[in-house]
């Protein structure tokens, strides 16, 4: 990569689950090729929250000063992830100059059944109005996020001058690899943020999470505990109520549907499923994601899948590895190379 | 069924809600609230408001849901509907002020996660572009019902803030608005400032708190509304000002900002100051009613807030009402008291009324004597220290009498305190209601706060006392009527029949009948005196006494060990009473009255309880001219005198005759059985 070049990282920290996540990764996987500033905007989306954990970590690592609220933010290449943390707000509160601006479109700009994911238009708007750009991207982060931000262009135009990238801005999965267990038991599983739409009706988390399994851990499960959705047979945990670590020690396979009205725009719950060595089960549009390393299926399906695999360990291993095979293809090193071709094409753009 | 519920838990949120319901409610939708939250220190009119229409939710009957305030749809909210777990095919509604377009995007989504479908959406700031203040927490509609010809008299609703009282040029201005011609004030007041009003020398004949009924029935009441009060006091005085106007009703801001009349309503700018409203009405609205209330009926706005537009919008038919209204009747509304001379008066009255389509409702005690009289009778509640608070009865009874009654009915109440049940019926319904009142009110009793609620009866009949001296005008004007006592007949059966029959059915012979009608200790305990009378009475060898109870009343067990005296549980107690020689009784209007009407010697007793008639006084009255015998609680020697006065020495003899040659007024009970029963009230 040319050292020269200035990357600067638009970000609000703030977000608590896949947008920090991944951001974090990147930061790890960029920073390596030079110095990165990153610029942290104080949204209206998290009043008094705090800097997410895994972001906070990294940056420390790393060296790297959040430069909050900076009036004027100027590099060759900015890089502002998940525009929606704009969507209470109506300005950015930010100069951006640079060459070119890549949006990474974290989250869905469609919900299932093509109603708007948040106002895109707006904060894509905000974004433009605030930057003096000779290239402004946007980068989906999934094929099945392009499917969506693809959908929304259909009825909405992207600002003047703005183009869908080709690459995929993937999620990093840098994560260690733990083998699939030996004697895998039916011992289920979930954890996400706690929000309404992780959450599929309580019918489907029934059928997902029985009373016959050996054992069904939901983390995560603020609302259900607020609802008063108790069910003897599951053991309900708060968000970041235990270290993930500690959780998938006490489940083999990860059973994860969302509210049927929202999808993820990657899963990176799942991935992090594969990676410890879980079987990982979705709906079939969230599982197409994995390249097969995910099982997709119905919420009635999920016992025969899960039967299927329990009598067959062998036949777990291999699925849990082929999913620790899809997410290996999204290593840091990957993204390195997507990152440094996709940087030197938009230079060559613009020297052009 | 449509589950109603506000986008937050705050108090504010279930007002609207519970407005709203009553909206839809009127356009004949079944409506519901989910009970399983309500506010804390909920108003009490309030519950009145939201009874009808709160449920223990029975998610399989909910097929539609409308989400008002969506603008602020809090987690506890959504919550609370994934606990429900809706059907998952019923259409849901988002009814809101989004300021943004992500507004509306965020509510639409966090409700379909919830239900897992997407739900429509409705912003008024598109639909009602034009609210009567910016931060209403529902949608302000108005129903349009028809009202009446403009012509004659305004029922004019002046509607003032609670600071207004202390303006001292305030209750002159009213008090001279009471008198207008052309205007028939009612005021309008903050609880607080209506209580405070009510301890002033002058009150208004109709006087309302802002909370003391729906801003629906308020505005179905009222032709013109001068609205003083800025603050919207939730959105009641919005909505009771957009009900009148979609019906045509004039609304007039008398704010200081003029605020409303700045909306882009249908409102008239009023001065400021409530001196100059009388002669503003009448110099600039009344001559031109007919042509305000045209250009308000027509007006845009009006249009867009008229429920039907609304209705139109979320996608909802107001279903056909394809069942007859039943016959119009007459239901009585006795209140028990201490006795059931309430019922038993109504009873009288209703015997009278021979062919007309009657029914009763009243309290448990009750029940035996009504229906004995071949009359239906809805139960009410009584009240009990087993309820959470003092109105919870009063609750249940008002969903029994709004069920029960229905627009064209008359409703007949006797008794002394108009319970907010009856009250909010009467004014809901449109009732034509009549309130029987017996006088001989205590001093003390009669106050304007016990006498406030009159307004609401076209008709008040005072049965009146048998004496000049006991009747007094509590109030004035044409709806006020007069009748004779109201006293049953003398029983025809022969003394010496009713005498033989108890002679058998007690299985013995007696030559002196003494009955003793104390009651059962609940206004006062008579034990010492029913105790005396068994005692004296056990002296006589060929005495029967008889201590006469109505049947579930109690009397104390020690009253059973004598030998001449029996307790005997009767709804029959005048035609035993009629063949006594003695009667010792209190002084409460029906047994005072039977006994000089019946022409029977009678020692009376009164009782006297703070709540109570003036017993004391009416038994002086028949004392003084020598029909009757006057003992007080306390004179027990000189109830053994008179009892062996007119046992023994002639003294009932004397009292027989001085009853027979008494001049009594002609009774009233076909005189107030006519006034209810006359097809036309005016």
């Amino acid at each position: 990569m040319n050292a020269s070049r200035r990357i600067a990282y638009v970000i609000e920290p703030r977000f608590s689950g896949g947008t920090s996540a991944a951001v974090a990764a990147e930061l790890e996987a960029i920073a390596r090729f030079g110095p990165v500033t990153v610029h942290a905007i104080e949204s209206g989306m998290f009043h008094g929250r705090a800097v997410a954990p895994q972001l906070e970590a990294t940056l420390s690592a790393l060296n790297i000063d959040l430069i909050w609220n900076a009036p004027v933010i100027a590099a060759d290449l900015v890089i502002l992830h998940n525009p929606s943390f704009l969507k209470f707000q109506d300005n950015l509160n930010a100069k951006i100059i640079c060459r070119d601006m890549i949006v990474v479109t974290h989250e869905n700009f469609l919900r299932p059944g093509g109603v708007e994911g948040f106002d895109v238009a707006a904060c894509l708007s905000r974004i433009d109005r605030a930057t003096l750009a000779l290239g402004k991207y946007v980068a989906p982060i999934s094929a099945a996020n392009r499917t969506t931000v693809e959908g929304w262009r259909r009825t909405h135009p992207l600002p003047f001058g703005w183009q869908v990238l080709p690459e995929t801005w993937f999620n990093i999965c840098a994560f260690e690899m733990a083998a699939p267990p030996d004697r895998p038991q039916d011992r289920r599983g979930r954890h996400s943020r706690p929000g309404f739409e992780k959450f599929p009706a309580p019918a489907v988390l029934d059928l997902c999470f029985p009373p016959y399994a050996a054992a069904n851990t939901i983390l995560g499960a603020d609302a259900l505990i607020a609802e008063g959705v108790v069910r003897p047979h599951w053991t309900l945990l708060p968000f970041r109520g235990i270290e993930v670590a500690q959780y998938f020690g006490m489940i083999d396979i990860m059973v994860y549907f969302t509210a049927a009205t929202w999808r993820e725009s990657f899963g990176r719950v799942l991935a992090e499923a594969l990676a410890a060595g879980k079987l990982a089960l979705s709906d079939p549009d969230t599982a197409a994601s994995f390249d097969g390393g995910v099982i997709g299926v119905r919420p009635d399906e999920v016992d025969a899948a899960i039967a299927a695999h329990l009598n067959d360990p062998a036949r777990f291993a291999r699925q849990v590895r082929k999913g620790q095979e899809a997410i290996a293809r999204q290593s840091a090193d990957a993204f390195a190379d997507m990152f440094m071709g996709l940087a030197d094409r938009l230079e060559r753009r613009a020297a052009a | 069924m449509i589950l109603i519920e506000s986008g937050d838990r705050s108090p504010r949120g279930f007002e609207a809600k519970v407005l709203f319901a009553a909206q839809l409610d009127g356009r004949g939708h079944a409506v519901t609230l989910d009970d399983a939250w309500l506010p804390e220190d909920l108003d009490r009119s309030l519950r009145y408001d939201a009874a009808p229409y709160l449920r223990a939710l029975d998610a399989a009957r909910v097929t539609r849901l409308i989400v008002i305030g969506a603008e602020t749809l809090a987690d506890e909210v959504l919550i609370r509907l994934r606990q429900i777990g809706l059907p998952g095919d019923i259409p849901a509604t988002l009814v809101g002020r989004f300021e943004t377009r992500q507004a509306q995007i965020s509510a639409r989504s966090k409700l379909a996660y919830v239900l897992g479908r997407e739900p429509d959406l409705i912003d008024l700031t598109d639909a009602q572009p034009h609210p009567l203040a910016p931060d209403l927490a529902g949608p302000a509609a108005g129903l349009g019902a028809t009202r009446p010809a403009t012509g004659g008299e305004a029922n004019l609703f002046v509607i003032l803030p609670e600071a207004a009282l202390e303006d001292p040029s305030t209750l002159p201005a009213l008090m001279a608005m009471e008198h207008q011609p052309g205007l028939r004030l009612h005021l309008v007041l903050p609880r607080r400032a209506r209580d405070h009003l009510k301890t002033l020398r002058f009150t208004p004949a109709r006087l309302f708190g802002m909370y003391e009924l729906s801003p629906t029935t308020l505005a179905r009441l009222a032709d013109m509304a001068a609205i003083f009060a800025a603050d919207m006091q939730g959105d009641r005085i919005a909505v009771m000002a957009t009900e009148m106007m979609a019906s045509g009703g004039i609304v007039v801001d008398c704010t200081p900002e003029g605020t409303l009349a700045g909306s882009a309503a249908p409102i008239l700018r009023g001065p400021p100051l409530l001196p100059a409203l009388s002669d503003y009405l009448r110099q600039t609205v009344l001559p031109n009613r007919p042509a305000i209330a045209a250009q308000v009926t027509g007006a845009p706005w009006t249009g867009t807030q008229r429920i039907e537009t609304l209705e139109r919008l979320i996608g909802l038919t107001p279903p056909a009402c394809d069942t007859a209204p039943r016959p119009p009747r007459t239901l009585f509304l006795p209140t028990n008291g201490n006795g059931l001379g309430h019922a038993r008066r109504c009873a009288l009255i209703a015997r009278e009324m021979e062919g007309a389509k009657i029914g009763f409702a009243a309290f448990p005690s009750c029940l035996p004597m009504i229906r004995a009289e071949g009359h239906d009778c809805l139960p009410l509640v009584s009240k009990s220290a087993a309820h959470d608070t003092g109105h919870a009865n009063d609750l249940v009874n008002y969903m029994r009498l709004r069920r029960a009654l229905q627009s064209g009915d008359r409703l007949v109440f006797d008794g002394g305190y108009v319970f907010d049940s009856i009250y909010r019926t009467i004014l809901e319904k449109g009732l034509d209601a009549a309130w029987i009142r017996r006088g001989l009110w205590q001093a003390g009793q009669i106050t304007p706060s016990a006498l406030h609620r009159e307004g609401v009866f076209r008709r008040v009949i005072v049965p009146e006392e048998a004496f000049g001296e006991l009747n007094a005008d509590m109030t004035f004007g044409s709806h006020i009527h007069k009748v004779g006592p109201i006293v049953g007949d003398r029983p025809e059966r022969p003394v010496e029949a009713t005498r033989a029959a108890l002679a058998k059915g007690l299985g013995r012979d007696f030559s002196t009948l003494v009955v003793t009608m104390l009651g059962g200790g609940v206004a006062a305990d008579r034990t010492a005196q029913m105790q005396m009378l068994a005692a004296l009475m056990e002296r006589r060898p060929d005495c029967l006494h008889l201590i006469l109870i109505w049947p579930g009343s109690v009397v104390p067990p020690a009253l059973y060990g004598w030998k001449n005296t029996t307790v005997c549980q009767t709804r029959n107690a005048a035609a035993i009473a009629a063949a006594a020689d003695l009667v010792v009784t209190a002084a409460g209007y029906n047994s005072f009255h039977e006994v000089l009407y019946h022409g029977l010697p009678a020692i009376f007793i009164p009782q006297m309880a703070g709540f109570m008639d003036d017993q004391d006084r009416r038994a002086q009255a028949a004392a003084d001219r020598g029909l009757a015998v006057a003992v007080g609680a306390g004179e027990m020697l000189r109830l053994e005198r008179e009892v062996t006065a007119i046992l023994d020495d002639g003294k009932g003899a004397e009292l027989r005759a001085a009853l027979a040659a008494a001049d009594l007024p002609a009774r009233g009970n076909a005189r107030a059985a006519g006034l209810i029963a006359a097809e036309v009230w005016t």
